[in-house]
């Protein structure tokens, strides 16, 4: 059997010695099932680790989305937030489209940091980095799991049904998507400029402002004008109507903003090979 | 060897920024480079720019083990991160064998709140072992890293030696074709050192090692051959002794000599010289050394005291030569110079290189005419590098060699 080498050069790694393409696809799919195990080995570990020497310990998880709903619950009920004609109870309205928000929002922030948190376990160990990423991004999508929940409860104490709950679950493969595509770029930029991390949560606030999820956007305003190139405003709004309504308007959009998801994912995915020697070097 | 090596660098090369900014702005720029496939301008430097490393060139082979050795700031570690793969090139290439198992700080990616046990899981995966491997090894680890019961608590409540050994008997699981080892025998009690050199002896004959250390002990022990660095640069690749005692020489620019004390006498000069009467600066280990001093006095003093202190790199005080310990009785004259031999027997300081101070006291020692630091330095050479500071070497005889069953009988 020929010695697997590697060979690192200034334009990067090269894996040789793998003999015919039988050979490479096993390697790769080896690297493949390694790598979905150290997610997993990663994400457990941060997640378990998270709740550990705290009283409530897991319960954590449930509490601040369901303080959420109590501040929603509270102002509807003062009749503080009356904001337009939106066919359903508005907490339902708003902790469906929070859900979606909470699995973009958690997802990127935790992807934007996950490096500059692993720094010493990156300068010493050479592992499958983009693992780092995905379990950071896989924490987004707990909280998405955990707010479902949550959102279940709501629709129960306001009387609605939510319709083509499997078919808008699978919808929310794009924003998954997209919010990996974030995540990988945001890794490397913000570990190269930390300024990225300490406005992200600015950023994240704004944009949940600007992007019609706590409310519907009047058709013809600015906002709405701003919002028919914001992709998020897709990713999220289309699912949403499924629960909400059973049927969406806006197929051609959610499509097109589910292939740009695709295609960033790609883009963030290059970026994050190529760059991530060299982000290494300077954290 | 009929084996390719496991190992091949040819012509490395590894450049760094001086400042943040510059890290940051040239972070950013080499990046788009690479993003739009780009080649790098590895070659050239930029300003705020050095070379940590350059034109590094060796091989090692299977059973062969590179010792790295140089001051602060040679390059060993980012020679060992390049290896490593952790960080790429600016120039040259490395060519390595796919399974690298790297000694660095183990324990890096330990989670502190979560248990051992976790954290055994956690950390094999992240080392490239599957689930299932670990599952076999564990009582191997378990077994190594020996902090029996504290294997169910967090890791955060660990010993800092418990931590490294739990890391180590990790990192020793992962059955390498080569193993990186940066100062990790520095840590841990006798009993783990000499558990950490039967692992890595094992390991020894079937990868290629390399091994930064600055215990020139563990280099003497373990190495095939050594490479000394300086400023980024190789400036020797041999044998273990004589690499030793380059690296040594290069600490003799770096020493400052300084003065202190009255002043009304003072050491003129000082020299070492071997049995033969030469002045030299190296000697053999158990050689005879004499050291001889010329003091010059402006006022008459009795009974003075002639100091003589050995210090070593790690500027550890190790062996002392003092006139009145000796019980000679020097009485200096005014304005008035003095030639004094001391002569040592046997010099028997562990091989290395060592400062000499030199001192005039008064009688009762608390008076300090003159007090030279670093006056002087001396090599001792041997063919190897002991673990102690002093190397006697004794008469040995074997007395009796009783058979098995009359050992048994008694």
């Amino acid at each position: 059997m020929t010695l697997r080498k590697v060979i690192y050069t200034p334009d990067g790694a090269l894996v040789t010695g793998e003999g015919g393409r039988l050979d490479r696809l096993r390697s790769v799919s080896e690297r493949f099932a390694r790598t979905s195990e150290l997610v997993w080995c990663l994400f457990i570990r941060d997640f378990s680790g998270r709740y550990r020497q705290s009283i409530l310990g897991i319960a954590w998880a449930l509490i601040l989305p369901l303080a959420t709903v109590g501040v929603f619950l509270l102002m509807n009920r003062s009749g503080l937030v009356t904001l337009g004609e939106v066919g359903v109870p508005y907490p339902v309205y708003a902790m469906t489209g929070l859900t979606y928000w909470t699995l973009f929002a958690t997802g990127v922030s935790a992807c934007a940091s996950c490096l500059i948190n692993a720094s010493s376990m990156l300068a010493k160990i050479n592992f499958t980095r983009s693992a780092l990423v995905f379990s950071a991004a896989a924490q987004g999508g707990v909280e998405f799991l955990i707010r479902g929940l949550l959102t279940g409860a709501v629709f129960v104490s306001f009387g609605s049904t939510p319709h083509s709950l499997a078919l808008a679950l699978l919808c929310t493969l794009p924003l998954f998507l997209f919010t990996l595509a974030v995540g990988f770029i945001l890794a490397i930029v913000g570990s190269l400029l930390r300024d990225i991390i300490n406005a992200l949560g600015t950023l994240l606030a704004g944009l949940l402002i600007l992007t019609p999820i706590l409310y519907p956007v009047a058709a013809g305003s600015p906002l709405a004008t701003l919002n028919t190139y914001n992709p998020i405003n897709y990713l999220i709004g289309f699912p949403r109507e499924l629960i909400l309504y059973g049927t969406a308007s806006m197929l051609a959009a959610f499509l097109a903003s589910a292939t740009f998801s695709v295609l960033l994912l790609l883009v963030g995915w290059r970026l994050f090979c190529v760059a991530q020697t060299r982000v290494v070097e300077r954290i | 060897m009929s084996e390719e090596p496991l190992i091949s660098v040819e012509r490395l090369g590894k450049k760094f920024g001086k400042s943040l900014k510059h890290n940051m702005l040239y972070g950013v720029a080499d990046l788009t480079r690479d993003f739009l496939g780009q080649s790098r301008r590895g070659a050239t430097l930029r300003e705020g720019e050095f070379w940590s490393l350059e034109d590094i060139n060796f091989q090692v082979g299977r059973g062969e083990c590179l010792g790295i050795i140089g001051p602060n700031g040679a390059g060993k570690s980012t020679l060992l991160k390049l290896l490593n793969g952790i960080i790429a090139p600016d120039q040259g290439r490395v060519e390595i064998a796919h399974r690298v198992g790297a000694l660095i700080e183990v324990g890096a990616g330990f989670h502190p709140m979560l248990t051992g046990r976790e954290n055994i899981f956690v950390n094999g995966a992240i080392l490239g072992m599957s689930k299932e491997e670990i599952g076999k090894k564990f009582d191997a680890i378990v077994d190594f890293a020996d902090i029996g019961a504290f294997i169910d608590s967090p890791v955060k409540h660990y010993s800092s030696g418990m931590y490294v050994r739990l890391g180590f008997a990790i990192a020793a699981q992962v059955e390498p074709d080569v193993l990186l080892i940066d100062e990790v025998l520095a840590v841990g009690d006798a009993g783990f050192r000499s558990k950490c050199y039967n692992c890595i002896g094992h390991l020894a004959s079937r990868c290629a090692i390399v091994f930064v250390s600055h215990a020139m002990a563990a280099i003497s022990r373990l190495s095939t051959r050594v490479l000394v660095l300086d400023h980024g640069r190789a400036v020797f690749h041999g044998q273990p002794p004589e690499a030793i005692s380059c690296y040594h020489r290069l600490f003799d620019a770096r020493v400052q000599p300084s003065r202190q004390g009255l002043g009304t006498a003072r050491i003129h000069s000082v020299e070492f010289i071997d049995a033969s009467g030469r002045k030299v600066r190296s000697i053999r280990q158990g050689q005879p050394l004499g050291v001889r001093l010329a003091v010059y006095s402006q006022v008459a003093i009795t009974n003075v005291c002639l100091d003589l202190v050995f210090v070593s790199l790690a500027d550890e005080v190790v062996a002392e030569c003092n006139s009145q310990l000796s019980g000679m009785s020097i009485d200096l004259m005014a304005n008035r110079e003095i030639q004094v031999l001391a002569l040592i027997d046997s010099f028997s300081l562990n091989a290395g290189d060592y400062r000499l101070s030199a001192l005039v006291l008064s009688a009762d020692m608390v008076t300090h005419y003159d007090w030279q630091k670093d006056v002087a330095s001396l090599e001792v050479c041997a063919d190897r590098v002991g673990v102690a500071g002093q190397q006697y070497r004794a008469q040995w005889t074997i007395e009796e060699r009783a058979s098995m069953d009359s050992k048994e009988a008694r």
